[in-house]
């Protein structure tokens, strides 16, 4: 699991060119909204691309992407129930 | 094949900058042309004497050929533009020929790689998000 939460952080500092930021972000930060990178869904769509080519899991639909995308806990968290990583 | 299968854009025929669809996966793929002529009033002025194509206008072509795989009656507007090359000047007599491929759609977003090439040779590329909106919606 740390090794996902590692390669999703990974994934946050290249796709969004958040660099070292990505380092600092706590694995419970939302990603989204206040309090958290405030992300957008311009954001959103570049991590579903990375996801689908870092781990092969496919985000479908916004309401799957809200739930996936909140933090890296639960990015990482989806991509392991989907057996992959 | 009846109506013009360009008329799906929204675009007035002044801002219309694909000329013909050659091959269309609904949803997918699709490759169209756009035919560069002297008569193209930006041409005019980009520049005086030495007609050059606008890099931008070869992203709105691009863009507007991806529009083309979006649902039927869809109104969208450019939401990103992303790592667009610009590779080879396109003057007056090229004829182009732009490829645009549905990567991913995440609600009302939509991801595109596109290529644009003159006689087989890229001249343009880029990746762009069209956002499906509303007319006349200018709100964020």
């Amino acid at each position: 699991m740390s090794d996902i939460v590692q390669r999703v952080r990974g994934l946050l500092a290249t796709r969004l060119k958040l660099a070292g930021a990505a380092d600092e972000l706590g694995d419970e930060t939302p990603l989204f909204g206040p309090g958290g990178l405030e992300l957008d869904s311009i954001d959103a769509l570049e991590l579903v691309l990375g996801l689908e080519k870092e781990f092969g899991v496919v985000i479908e639909d916004r309401a799957t992407a809200v739930q996936v995308l909140a933090s890296i806990r639960t990015i990482a968290e989806f991509v392991e129930s989907q057996g992959k990583g | 094949m009846g109506a013009d299968p360009l008329s799906r854009l929204p675009h007035g025929i002044a801002f219309r900058f694909v000329d013909r669809i050659l091959e269309v996966i609904p949803g997918q793929r699709v490759v169209a042309l756009k035919n560069v002529t002297g008569d193209d009033p930006h041409l005019q002025g980009h520049f005086p004497g030495d007609p050059l194509m606008p890099g931008v206008l070869l992203v709105e072509a691009m863009a507007q050929t991806a529009g083309l795989l979006l649902p039927e009656g869809s109104f969208a507007v450019l939401a990103q533009i992303k790592e667009a090359r610009f590779r080879r000047p396109v003057v007056p007599g090229d004829q182009v020929r732009i490829e645009a491929e549905h990567r991913t759609g995440l609600g009302s977003l939509h991801r595109f790689t596109l290529q644009a090439c003159v006689d087989g040779t890229p001249v343009a590329e880029a990746e762009i998000v069209l956002a499906i909106t509303t007319p006349g919606d200018r709100g964020s």
